[in-house]
């Protein structure tokens, strides 16, 4: 989830100002933000460097980049990734595949919504992950667990997101599209459905953390490859740099999947007009 | 209900099914639940379906290892809870941790987040990280945080507030940004101190965004003591679980999972009850 953006121009509405000084209010958030990273790294490489920290405890930025690279010609490596890619991908895509149709059924029936919630809400109470024991003696410790953990995980928000969505739509259109005798698939199709994206994609962003979530624990709790089985073992072995690669990793797989919902979410609602 | 609004008088039977009708359907739905999952237990589906497929009918029984069944796991749950008393001693384990990690976040988390919301530059400063960190599945920090601090409470407590921390964080830095900017720049105009202004319009005004960020991290909060423990841990809830499941012993994981659900839908109530009841002196907007 990014940070809303500053309303306000810096420098607006000021005198003239040098260009440097120009330079820097048009692009601060840039520089601060820019600035305080390469500012951290620097300082962490400096710590890591001048010996007073053991490497084992905290290894420097240079070393956990040649751990990356390092790790680049492993093929154990490159096998992780692929597994722990397939159960992402597979549980994520069965989790959106059932959770938007289902959603949007436990919007429109009442009856269907008593019928499930008792069980949705109870799921969406446990942190999913812990039913992990009862998942990995059902489905035992190789890729399917972990695909299930994924699936639970992001299923719920999705279903949930979604039904809210529907619930939330705008009952005047509603009336005004049947005081015209639209049918109900016109008015599912042009009032409820593109009501209910922006929800939709909420559910989807909440829907991939949980996801990755699951990955991660599904793989430190019991598994024989994957991301999260490489870091649960690099970690018992005090390969501290590897530890940090496979995080920096799953830290890159988060922001390059929600930037991704965002410009997918903002090709969806071009068409919608900006009331602000 | 308004479904019997304005129709003419219905059977008895009828009009009392459509007053509670969510009750019913729904706990018609959980009875059938549990019905299917004893029979799978006990075997009724194996027998009821024996005539039509023969030998086969015998995959409809599962062993109580695989699946437990509901009079099982209410088996166990007395025992633990009211006979060995055993599973308090978890609970009162995961607590400490839980309530220190949570403790930590907030007192971290809001202020951080209200200093970001606050101040321009500092939030350009922090925003970068607080976004790739909120980006990051948190727990991935596990590994490395035993490195840092061993095995024992630290590591829960720490993981529990990372998870916490950013909803906290990220909703009282929205809250600032979304207060009204007409009352500030009126109680700016008749010059009141920013405490003033922090103390009489920000924070009343953020209030709501602190307590959805709250409710976020009670059930984040949630997932770390339990990925905690399953990840290397002696005692607590999680740790029950993670042993209970190695050892095949599927009603005790059934008792931790409801034990669980149980708190987690307490304490979001919790929450939810404290929201309702902060937001009364609000105008509808």
């Amino acid at each position: 989830m990014a940070i809303p953006a500053h309303g306000e121009h810096a420098g607006y509405g000021q005198r003239r100002r040098s260009a440097p000084a120009r330079l820097y209010l048009a692009h601060e958030r840039l520089v601060i933000g820019g600035g305080t990273l390469v500012a951290l790294l620097l300082a962490w490489e400096a710590v890591g460097r001048s010996g007073l920290v053991d490497p084992l405890f905290l290894p420097s930025p240079t070393r956990i980049a040649q751990a990356g690279w390092g790790l680049s010609s492993d093929r154990d490596f490159w096998n992780d990734l692929q597994v722990s890619g397939r159960e992402f991908i597979l549980g994520y895509g069965v989790a959106v595949a059932v959770a938007i149709p289902l959603g949007l059924a436990v919007g429109l029936s009442k009856r269907l919504q008593y019928m499930l919630s008792p069980f949705v809400d109870t799921l969406n109470a446990v942190p999913r992950v812990t039913l992990l024991p009862l998942i990995v003696i059902w489905f035992g410790i190789g890729i399917w667990s972990k695909v299930m953990v994924v699936f639970l995980g992001a299923v719920i928000p999705i279903l949930i997101n979604t039904q809210a969505g529907v619930k939330t739509s705008e009952a005047r259109f509603i009336r005004v599209a049947r005081s015209f005798s639209a049918s109900k698939i016109k008015i599912f199709s042009s009032i409820i459905l593109p009501g209910t994206v922006p929800f939709i994609f909420t559910g989807l962003k909440y829907g991939a953390g949980r996801a990755l979530l699951g990955v991660v624990v599904g793989e430190l709790y019991a598994s024989t490859a994957g991301l999260g089985h490489m870091i649960a073992e690099a970690g018992n072995t005090f390969q501290t740099d590897v530890v940090f690669f496979g995080v920096l990793i799953f830290m890159a797989t988060g922001l390059v999947v929600v930037a991704f919902l965002d410009a997918f979410e903002r090709r969806f609602e071009k068409w919608r007009p900006d009331l602000h | 209900m308004p479904a019997t609004a304005g129709q003419p008088q219905m059977p008895a039977m009828l009009r009392f099914y459509f007053a509670h009708e969510r009750a019913i359907l729904g706990g018609l739905m959980v009875v059938l639940f549990l019905i299917a999952w004893e029979g799978l237990e006990r075997g009724w589906w194996a027998r009821l379906l024996h005539p039509l497929l023969g030998a086969s009918a015998e995959r409809w029984q599962l062993k109580p290892i695989f699946i437990s069944s509901p009079t099982l796991v209410a088996q166990a749950a007395f025992r633990m809870f009211f006979v060995t008393g055993e599973i308090w001693r978890d609970l009162a384990w995961s607590g400490i941790g839980y309530v220190l990690g949570l403790a930590l976040a907030i007192v971290v988390g809001i202020p951080l987040g209200l200093a970001a919301g606050w101040y321009r530059r500092f939030s350009y400063a922090v925003e970068p990280l607080l976004a790739a960190l909120n980006a990051t599945p948190q727990v991935a920090f596990l590994p490395l945080l035993v490195i840092w601090v061993g095995t024992g409470i630290g590591t829960r407590v720490l993981i529990i507030f990372l998870l916490a921390v950013l909803p906290l964080a990220i909703n009282a830095h929205a809250a600032v940004r979304t207060t009204d900017p007409r009352l500030i720049r009126v109680a700016a105009s008749f010059s009141a101190s920013d405490w003033r202004l922090f103390r009489t319009i920000i924070l009343p005004s953020a209030i709501p965004f602190l307590l959805a960020g709250l409710r976020l991290a009670v059930g984040r909060g949630m997932i770390g003591v339990v990925v905690g423990e399953i990840y290397g841990s002696a005692a607590g809830i999680g740790a029950m679980i993670s042993q209970a499941g190695s050892r095949f012993q599927t009603d005790k994981v059934f008792v931790g999972v409801l034990t669980i659900v149980a708190i987690g839908v307490t304490l979001v109530e919790i929450v939810r009850r404290i929201e309702r009841s902060v937001d009364v002196w609000r105008p509808p907007s």
